[in-house]
């Protein structure tokens, strides 16, 4: 069964992932991220506009190609998401 | 005896509804989660219910002195802290039935209109007690699926208020009887439970970030 995943969850997958899974100093590709959050590339795209927009995400552009790598602002949310989860998983809730 | 219970039970009910209320709320300004959006309005609900039984007893006792507790205060107290377990329950149901049936969240909220005005406190405890009674076994079935120790605490805290809310109705039946002492007992100790995982939650390196909206 396939498990439901709430808008935010996706937000932490794609954070933590540019976070603990830097291919390289300038950070991870779309399609490295397509591939780790399992989400459409027009979704990706919508989300990684608005973590850019909103400083949680850097875009590097290297060789042509977009990479995206976590702000210092995104390590704080993370932080942050990762307290408020376990808040929420108190109560058998999902933030 | 009573008395002192009442104001125990609605002063602690008014600290833990506070405390992770303000905490919920600190929640969903720093991540933008709408689940703690609905955990902060639940929990300030409770609180406020609380303090305004709270209230009312201190009015009567040092300003009205009528001898009893107007019962259209109680009775709003009890409709706000209703309200309160309602988003509980509310979280839960949009959990379960997410995405697949808008029904299923449109009716939740029907309990609230089926009221009459005749008996409207016994009718809002009957309510809460199953909206409580829905959001502890909710809770102990994700205490399955996480082995969140923490789970066990809130659902334990969500039964006693249940079992608490059950007594107070109850008590209603047999109006000389302790069965209002020992609900207020047993609903002191909820609140109690309910707050001990909480408290446990670290929040010394959280900070309000004006960028995340």
């Amino acid at each position: 069964m396939t498990e439901y995943r709430t808008h935010m969850k996706i937000i932490g997958d794609i954070l933590y992932t540019t976070r603990d899974d830097l291919l390289d100093e300038e950070g991870v590709t779309v399609t490295y991220l397509i591939r780790k959050a399992n989400i459409s590339h027009s979704r990706i795209s919508r989300i990684l506009k608005t973590l850019v927009s909103q400083g949680l995400l850097e875009q590097v552009e290297s060789d042509g190609t977009n990479k995206y790598k976590i702000s210092n602002s995104g390590r704080e949310f993370l932080q942050a998401y990762k307290t408020f989860s376990s808040f929420a998983d108190n109560f058998g809730l999902t933030i | 005896m009573e008395f002192l219970l009442e104001n125990i039970l609605n002063l602690v009910g008014f600290l833990v509804g506070l405390a992770i209320g303000i905490m919920s709320l600190v929640g969903f300004r720093n991540t933008g989660s709408p689940t703690l959006f609905r955990l902060t309005i639940a929990f300030l609900s409770i609180s406020i219910g609380f303090l305004v039984v709270w209230a009312g007893y201190m009015v009567e006792d040092f300003i009205v002195k009528s001898g009893s507790l107007e019962r259209w205060i109680q009775t709003v107290g009890i409709v706000i802290q209703t309200v309160g377990y309602f988003f509980i329950a509310f979280s839960h149901s949009i959990k379960s039935f997410f995405p697949k049936s808008r029904y299923f969240r449109s009716i939740g909220i029907m309990p609230l209109f089926l009221v009459s005005s005749v008996q409207i406190e016994h009718i809002f405890r009957s309510v809460s007690f199953i909206l409580l009674a829905y959001g502890a076994i909710e809770t102990i079935l994700s205490y399955f699926e996480n082995k969140n120790k923490g789970a066990i605490s809130v659902a334990t805290g969500l039964s006693l208020l249940a079992l608490g809310e059950f007594l107070g109705w109850y008590s209603f039946v047999f109006p000389e009887s302790l069965l209002y002492p020992i609900s207020m007992a047993v609903r002191i100790g909820g609140l109690i439970a309910l707050f001990i995982p909480v408290s446990k939650v670290p929040l010394t390196r959280i900070k309000f970030d004006k960028d995340i909206e």
